[in-house]
């Protein structure tokens, strides 16, 4: 087998359409990669700035009142993962500012895409585009002749009189062909590893080796599949076209379709309605600024109760604070039921995505390498989550402060101080573990390892019919 | 008649190719599938913007019953007082609208990146977080729709390389190739009548579609002209040199090799480097200068003394020194506070302005790789002919800015000249809040 392999290598290695060709892609890989980690490498630059820009500001707040703080609020600005220099995934379309302020629970805006005209409809040229997109293509034209040369050369009949076995041959010729995409492949992590080495850590290594390992799978179902065309056809002409038929099929055509498909099947609902039910039960809560209705009477109640005082004057502490947070709390319970049924919708549409994998293993090489990277919709709305999350603490430290933080009720003009304001952490956003994610990505790699098996199982099937 | 004949044989052959016809056969289901999709995206934002405008009018309705009736505003809240120019022009809602272009199901480009509706109120700027994109799974944004444009613009290509990869291919790897340099007066002729036939049956089959939709949504056929051109002048880009291809190939599956890599270089690589490049050299913009404006610098405004107020309120309104709180000596807090909103505005559109520079260096960039991304001009071009590109939303920002000029304007006048509103005064603010851009307006 090894032979069979070097012989291969040595044929191809002999053409220089081959060697061009290689080389193209070897230096448009590498340029990818270093524009790709350059790029990060300023975008995160240029989100830090900004981040620390909102945050001088934030610290250099004189003496205010911390209602009024809680308008004037703070902002998240989206960082992106290291491996975002491989696969940019959804980051140009989702935004990168979201506003956190009390009240509420706001959506990300800024999108790259939506600050200039389109320019390339299938993303910037990263390591993943170029192996989604073209070494798929440059495996296809390496294997669509590779056996019905040999057969019509009649080379085969002399392998096969040297003892070689037809399965062997053509396992032989699917592996020299798929170890060249593993070189290819193997270059781009390498120059990940070195021009990144004081940013990786153990997580970011264990995304890489699930990076690798997944292109692999999807490389060798390439070539096989090209190669099981090729020996049932026994055509050179018609095994190129059913081959590259099925890659615009997986590639640029059932994607999208299946996308839509997905969005029917799960509607979302629109914005306006998101907004008017949001409104809507709102409305039912206190309202902070303007309190009125039962609610209020309760809380009124309960804190004159807990402080055993007869008027609001009377509290030690300032009850307009208290409204605020309670107001919050309501909140907290309304953007958790509205915008935790979008997530699932959103989770749902990707499950049923993700099932399509089954006809098109393409989507879950997509899946896995978006999500891989760290730049999926899970690790969007992992973001936002943290966020929101760290949203309800920062309003709840002010509201608290207004409350319980020196002033009485009826104090509107009371003032924080600025070490106060200091105090309050700034938004850190984690980079979630892998390992804290993969079940969410089980389901493509396990559907990538079945078509692996399929196609070892079909190629294996049909060198034993010839 | 020869050329006759070269059709009429080649009919046959398309006829009888199986993998031809079904190839061709599945774009034009696709090209259907698109554009019921760009039909179903066009009527839902015009039932949206109608739905919208119903709850326009019905507000409006409201207001004026309430002046109908000798009611200050709702019940709820005691200290709205609708003759009070302020609030009543805070309780007048106006939307504005992008409205979709009748060519949107030919293609719907940039449209779903941007929102194509705005409440405007005397705070509003057009980069609020409420004018962003339509609710969408941001995964399906990244394998984009299926619309028309994006079939002719990578899918048609490869239908052309389907549909054309074995002329002269087919004959050279079976040899008889000779055989048809004998019978035919020109070999390169008869090489080119063949992909003429081709040309001639794809642009004939995106005419259609294009005449389809512009008879469907009633437009007239010289604004849908264009983009005939387009679409055909597309084609040609393709079949050019293809022709090269197939003459200087050896065989079917070396034109096949030659065309898709045409196709990966237009269609991807070009536009993904040029993507890359335009990303690194001017980095996605965090807004800082919006955010700032409409953060710390509108919080500063909040701080300023009245009389602070008062003078930057004159240097924004030359005129409002005519009205009587501008004759007047002492200067109206409650006034002066109630139109600060004016000042807000002039700082957001300062930082919109630097937004938008910056986007047009962008821009500019962009259009100056078009002479070796011609496939971004392509896209691009198509996408201003649907209106559906980065500056018919930037027509619509504009839009919304002047809408609220033209509000914020109205208020500061109207409260400095302490108005008190009546319904007749109110019926006269809805027209002047219904003036659209490029209309003079004077308070």
């Amino acid at each position: 087998m090894v032979n069979i392999i070097f012989n291969e290598w040595k044929g191809l290695f002999r053409n220089k359409l081959f060697i061009t060709l290689s080389s193209f892609f070897l230096i448009s890989l590498i340029i990818s990669t270093l524009f790709g980690i350059i790029q990060n490498n300023e975008q995160n630059l240029a989100q830090k700035n900004a981040q620390e820009h909102i945050r001088s500001q934030w610290d250099k707040m004189d003496p205010t009142n911390p209602h009024s703080a809680a308008h004037y609020g703070s902002y998240a600005f989206k960082p992106i993962s290291i491996l975002n220099s491989i696969d940019e995934g959804v980051n140009s379309v989702t935004g990168n500012v979201l506003r956190l302020e009390g009240h509420r629970q706001n959506n990300m805006v800024f999108s790259e895409v939506s600050q200039s005209l389109l320019i390339s409809k299938f993303g910037k040229l990263k390591p993943a585009l170029i192996f989604q997109f073209i070494i798929p293509l440059f495996l296809i034209f390496l294997s669509f002749n590779s056996y019905t040369l040999e057969k019509t050369s009649g080379r085969i009949k002399l392998l096969l009189v040297q003892g070689a076995s037809l399965r062997r041959i053509i396992f032989s010729k699917v592996f020299s062909i798929w170890l060249i995409s593993i070189a290819l492949l193997s270059i781009t992590i390498i120059i990940q590893l070195v021009f990144n080495k004081y940013q990786f850590d153990l997580d970011t290594l264990f995304r890489l080796s699930l990076f690798f390992i997944s292109y692999a799978f999807y490389f060798y179902i390439i070539v096989s599949l090209t190669f099981i065309f090729s020996v049932v056809l026994k055509n050179n002409t018609w095994a190129l076209s059913l081959t590259i038929l099925t890659w615009i099929g997986w590639t640029i055509f059932l994607p999208s379709i299946i996308a839509n498909i997905s969005d029917e099947i799960i509607p979302l609902t629109t914005r306006i309605e998101f907004n008017e039910s949001l409104a809507i039960d709102r409305s039912k809560g206190i309202d902070g600024h303007n309190p009125r209705g039962d609610r209020k009477e309760a809380l009124e109640k309960a804190t004159l109760k807990k402080y055993n005082v007869e008027k609001l004057e009377d509290l030690p502490v300032n009850f307009s604070g208290i409204l605020m947070q309670e107001d919050e709390e309501y909140g907290n319970k309304v953007w958790d039921k509205h915008f935790g049924n979008l997530y699932n919708q959103l989770k749902a549409q990707k499950d049923l995505y993700q099932i399509s994998g089954v006809v098109n293993p393409f989507i879950s090489l997509q899946n896995l390498s978006m999500g891989i990277s760290g730049t999926d919709m899970h690790h969007h709305i992992d973001f936002l989550d943290q966020a929101e999350k760290y949203r309800r603490v920062f309003i709840k430290s002010l509201n608290d402060e207004y409350a319980f933080g020196g002033s009485k009720t009826g104090e509107r003009g009371w003032k924080a101080s600025n070490e106060f304001f200091r105090s309050i952490e700034d938004f850190q956003f984690q980079s979630p573990n892998f390992l804290s994610f993969y079940t969410k990505y089980l389901a493509d790699f396990l559907i990538l390892l079945f078509w692996v098996l399929l196609l070892v199982t079909l190629l294996s099937f049909t060198t034993r019919k010839i | 008649m020869e050329l006759l004949n070269i059709f009429k044989y080649e009919i046959k052959h398309f006829v009888r190719s199986k993998s031809k016809l079904f190839a061709y056969l599945f774009f034009v289901i696709a090209c259907f599938y698109s554009i019921s999709n760009g039909f179903s995206l066009y009527n839902k934002h015009h039932s949206t913007i109608n739905s919208l405008q119903q709850q326009e009018d019905e507000k409006i309705s409201q207001v004026i019953k309430w002046f109908n009736n000798g009611e200050k505003g709702p019940e709820d809240k005691d200290w709205v007082d609708i003759t009070d120019p302020y609030w009543s022009l805070r309780y007048t809602p106006k939307h504005v609208f992008k409205n979709p272009s009748p060519l949107l199901p030919l293609g719907i480009g940039q449209s779903e990146q941007y929102g194509y509706y705005k409440k405007t109120t005397i705070w509003s700027s057009p980069y609020d977080s409420d004018i962003i994109e339509e609710i969408s799974n941001y995964e399906r944004f990244v394998n984009g729709n299926i619309d028309f444009s994006f079939l002719i613009i990578f899918l048609l290509p490869l239908l052309i390389i389907i549909l054309t990869y074995n002329i002269n291919g087919l004959e050279k790897d079976l040899n008889f190739d000779k055989l048809i340099s004998i019978q035919t007066r020109s070999f390169n002729y008869w090489v080119l009548f063949r992909l003429i036939f081709y040309g001639v049956l794809l642009v004939s089959t995106i005419n259609i579609f294009i005449l389809s939709v512009l008879y469907i949504n009633n437009v007239n056929i010289i604004d849908g002209l264009d983009l005939i051109k387009l679409s055909n002048l597309y084609v040609a880009v393709f079949i050019i040199p293809f022709y090269f291809v197939i003459l200087s190939s050896k065989s079917s599956t070396s034109i096949a090799f030659k065309m898709i890599s045409i196709w990966l270089f237009l269609c991807v690589l070009v536009p993904g480097s040029v993507h890359q490049y335009v990303s690194l050299k001017y980095p996605p913009n965090f807004m800082t200068d919006f955010l700032d404006a409409n953060r710390k610098e509108t919080y500063a405004i909040f701080k300023l003394p009245k009389e602070e107020l008062h003078r930057q309120m004159l240097s924004i309104y030359d005129d409002l020194d005519t009205t009587k709180q501008g004759q007047d000596s002492l200067v109206n807090i409650k006034t002066t506070r109630n139109t600060m909103s004016c000042i807000v505005n002039q700082i957001n559109i300062h930082a919109i302005n630097i937004i938008e520079e910056q986007n047009n260096f962008k821009n500019n960039l962009i259009r100056s790789t078009y002479w070796f991304n011609p496939i971004s001009y392509f896209q691009n071009e198509w996408n201003s002919l649907t209106s559906t590109d980065y500056y018919a939303y930037k027509d619509f920002r504009d839009n919304i800015q002047f809408v609220i000029n033209n509000k914020l304007k109205l208020l500061a006048f109207e409260c400095w000249n302490e108005r008190t509103v009546n319904v007749n005064l109110y019926d006269e603010y809805l027209k002047k809040l219904n003036v659209t851009k490029n209309q003079q307006f004077n308070p």
